[in-house]
């Protein structure tokens, strides 16, 4: 099963253009902003694997942003409530809880409605931000990536031995 | 487009999703085992055992086998057990962390069944120990009630404080005392001879002529002495009777008083010993209290139990929010004919096996969070298999919608074929009885407030105890064949003020008045009698006595009258004697002439008659010779 993965990891970071990074990034910020276990992030995590992107990019992208979102999570709560209590907006929300797809989305979740949207709003100028520094500096940024701790534990682990195996 | 999709991807998603479903799968059973016998423990402080927890995907859910709850007060029987409990999820929900079962299904639950091991959590152990001790000091109490005796008369009257002696003792205090005060005074009071010596002294100086100026002069001057001492004679009697007044109503309140007291004190004993009906007053809470106690207890222990895994306020639920970091966010709600609360059990179906017959429990919307799901929760028991009982059914509503929320438990019970129920006094059972109950209680604000009535019929009680009170309160239950019992609770929910209350204390009343009337009249007989006697030895010598004191007042009486006669006479003036004597001699010398005139006269008259006579013969005759 391990050699398996190790296939499938291989063919995903065969090709790492700026945008597939940049995207990467963006779509970290979604999952950060938001509470892990919801069917949005599941939806984001599958197009993480799907599309052609860095998924160590993606992943380091989370842990990163999780820590600013130790600093927004307040703020995005408080937005989500102002939404969720919106008069112009009840009768949507309503619309919606009456649906079970929605109401499994946790769309009625302060912090989920409020993270997704500071999440949606800043995806695009992450991304637009990432591509362009991963364009002047897409060298040294891999190699600042090859030398993190995270890369090397992941490189020196046996499943990674089995990638590097695989790949080569 | 091509260079942006990597199908490769998806199949990797799969896989994982996969992997971490089969890890799931595999761990999620024994963690719900653990947590129901972690969070499980701790409600029923008591050891909460599970044999095995087993997921299934078709439906979604898990059956829980060989649940045991051992009771925390007798740890080597269960509670409750059961064989198992299929519980049947809703997927949806899950994925938002949201426990909502959909069906319960628990086959054969049973109650009370017995343990080999101790349930009992180790914490337990140096508690229960104080509760053998309480118990043990309670069965002592029970056997001081089953030896109560009625002591004997001597017995009564030797260890009570009698009135009756109290007041004979006052009694013959104020009679010695009295007795002295009247003597004395008696002392200086004329006596018979005194009053004749001042008669004859009175009538030598009244009788007869003054022989001279002189002689009224002494007369007189001796009877001004005479009277100087008949007033100090009316001082002395007037002292006397006053003395003898307050003497008798002192007495005679002292004597009321004593008579009184042998009534007072038996009544008081009569009371103190219970010896009338008024005995039984309490009888029903004593014979129903202990065991109606036990019944409330156990209810109101597990309900304290339960309570916190069955609902909370709205308020709680919001102070939970409000405590919660405003980071973690929350879910709104909106109205909807489906709301999903975190947890939700929408129906549960239970079948209990009784030792008195099957029970069917039914629960609906047992939630955490009542006001998201807008619907109080709702548990009916019905026993219409049950043996011994025609039909029963408990309704528990749980509304914790808004605050404050209110939990209501209704209970009917008809026709229950009561036997063998152990009264714990004096080792009566109610034997056999057709029982109806009634009953209503509700909870709001942390306050009990329930009623219930019981209707006993065809009672049959047995008495077994050897005791005089045993055997007494056996023959006044025989008579009793049937009665209410209505007991009330109300007041704290951790400690609420249990009454109970029954017309079978009025029928044991009349009962016992039945039953204690001879031996209350005999009773009350030995002690009146000594009573009597010992009434008769404070007043039966003074009876006499206070006999004298009513006849000395005549006497005082007559005497103050005799002294006041002689008081009131008077020496003649001499003048006046003398002319007295001159017009008496006067009057007397004329009498005596009127006496010789009117001889005279008379002796005239008659001769004049005899002429008269005289000549008519005459005549007559002259006339016979004419013819």
């Amino acid at each position: 099963m391990l050699s398996m993965l190790a296939k499938l990891l291989k063919a995903l970071n065969s090709e790492s253009a700026p945008g597939q990074i940049a995207l990467a990034f963006s779509l970290a910020l979604i999952v950060a902003l938001t509470p892990l276990m919801s069917v949005h992030n599941a939806l984001i995590v599958l197009l993480a694997f799907i599309l052609r992107i860095n998924l160590s990019a993606f992943f380091l992208g989370v842990a990163a942003f999780s820590l600013l979102a130790w600093f927004i999570d307040p703020y995005a709560a408080r937005l989500g409530e102002s939404l969720l209590a919106n008069p112009a907006l009840v009768d949507t929300w309503q619309a919606m809880y009456q649906n079970d797809f929605w109401r499994m989305t946790a769309f009625n979740h302060s912090l989920v409605l409020g993270g997704l949207i500071i999440g949606l709003l800043a995806a695009v100028p992450v991304f637009v931000l990432s591509k362009v520094l991963i364009n002047l500096y897409r060298h040294r940024l891999l190699a600042w990536f090859n030398k993190l701790k995270i890369a090397q534990v992941l490189k020196a682990s046996k499943f990674y031995n089995l990638y590097k195996s695989i790949a080569e | 487009m091509k260079q942006w999709i990597r199908w490769s991807g998806l199949a990797a998603f799969i896989v994982i999703s996969l992997i971490v479903a089969a890890l799931f799968l595999f761990v999620a059973g024994p963690l719900i085992e653990k947590g129901i016998e972690t969070f499980g423990s701790d409600a029923a402080d008591a050891k909460v055992e599970v044999d095995s927890v087993s997921l299934s995907l078709n439906p979604l859910g898990f059956v829980i086998h060989g649940l045991t709850v051992a009771d925390s007060r007798k740890p080597m029987s269960n509670v409750l057990q059961l064989d198992t409990a299929t519980a049947e999820l809703e997927l949806a929900p899950l994925f938002l962390g949201k426990a909502i079962i959909r069906d319960l299904a628990v086959d054969n639950l049973q109650f009370n069944t017995a343990r080999t091991t101790s349930g009992a959590l180790e914490k337990k152990a140096a508690q229960e120990e104080t509760v053998a001790e309480q118990t043990a000091e309670k069965e002592n109490n029970n056997s001081v009630l089953k030896n109560v005796e009625l002591p004997s008369a001597d017995d009564i009257l030797a260890r009570e404080s009698l009135r009756t002696e109290h007041a004979g003792n006052e009694f013959q205090q104020s009679y010695a005392s009295h007795k002295n005060a009247v003597d004395n005074a008696l002392r200086n009071v004329p006596d018979d001879k005194a009053l004749s010596q001042y008669e004859q002294e009175l009538k030598v100086l009244t009788s007869g002529s003054f022989k001279s100026l002189d002689d009224f002069k002494a007369r007189k001057k001796k009877l001004d002495e005479l009277k100087a001492r008949f007033k100090q004679d009316k001082a002395a009697i007037a002292s006397a009777r006053k003395t003898l007044a307050d003497a008798r109503s002192d007495i005679s309140d002292k004597l009321k008083a004593l008579k009184a007291a042998p009534g007072d004190d038996l009544k008081s004993i009569r009371s103190k010993y219970q010896l009338n009906a008024g005995g039984a007053a309490n009888m029903s809470a004593l014979l129903f209290g202990e065991q109606a106690g036990e019944w409330a207890e156990k209810a109101l222990y597990w309900y304290e139990k339960v309570k916190p895994y069955l609902a909370k306020d709205e308020q709680e639920n919001a102070a939970q929010e409000t405590a919660r970091a405003p980071r973690d966010g929350r879910f709104v709600h909106f109205p909807s004919a489906d709301p999903w609360p975190g947890f939700l059990l929408r129906n549960a179906q239970l079948t209990a096996n009784t030792a008195s017959g099957n029970l069917l429990i039914n629960a609906q919307d047992i939630t955490s969070e009542p006001s998201v799901l807008g619907r109080p929760t709702r548990i009916l028991v019905n026993g219409s298999g049950l043996k011994q009982v025609e039909d029963m059914s408990v309704d528990i509503v749980l509304d914790h919608r808004k605050t404050p929320g209110t939990d209501t438990l209704t209970l009917n019970i008809k026709d229950w074929q009561l036997r063998d129920m152990n009264l714990g006094v004096a080792g009566a059972k109610l034997a056999s009885s057709l029982v109806q109950i009634q009953g209503l209680a509700v909870v709001s604000q942390g306050k009990l407030n329930a009623k219930s009535d019981a209707q006993f019929g065809r009672a049959q009680f047995r008495s077994q105890g050897k005791t005089t009170f045993a055997k007494e309160l056996g023959l006044a239950l025989e008579k009793v064949q049937q009665f209410d019992v209505n007991a009330s609770a109300s007041g704290k929910i951790t400690g609420p003020d249990f009454k109970l209350g029954s017309d079978l204390d009025k029928q044991l009343n009349a009962a016992f008045g039945a039953r204690l009337k001879d031996k209350q009249a005999e009773l009350e007989a030995k002690l009146q009698a000594k009573l009597d006697q010992k009434l008769q030895r404070y007043i039966g010598d003074y009876a006499g006595k206070l006999g004298e004191f009513n006849q000395l007042e005549g006497t005082l009486e007559q005497r103050l009258s005799k002294v006041s006669q002689l008081a009131g006479q008077n020496l003649e003036d001499y003048q006046a004697q003398k002319e007295r004597e001159a017009r008496e001699k006067s009057e007397r010398e004329k009498a005596e002439a009127k006496a010789k005139l009117d001889a005279e006269k008379a002796a005239a008259k008659a001769e004049a008659e005899r002429k008269k006579k005289e000549a008519a013969e005459k005549a007559k005759d002259k006339l016979k010779k004419l013819f």
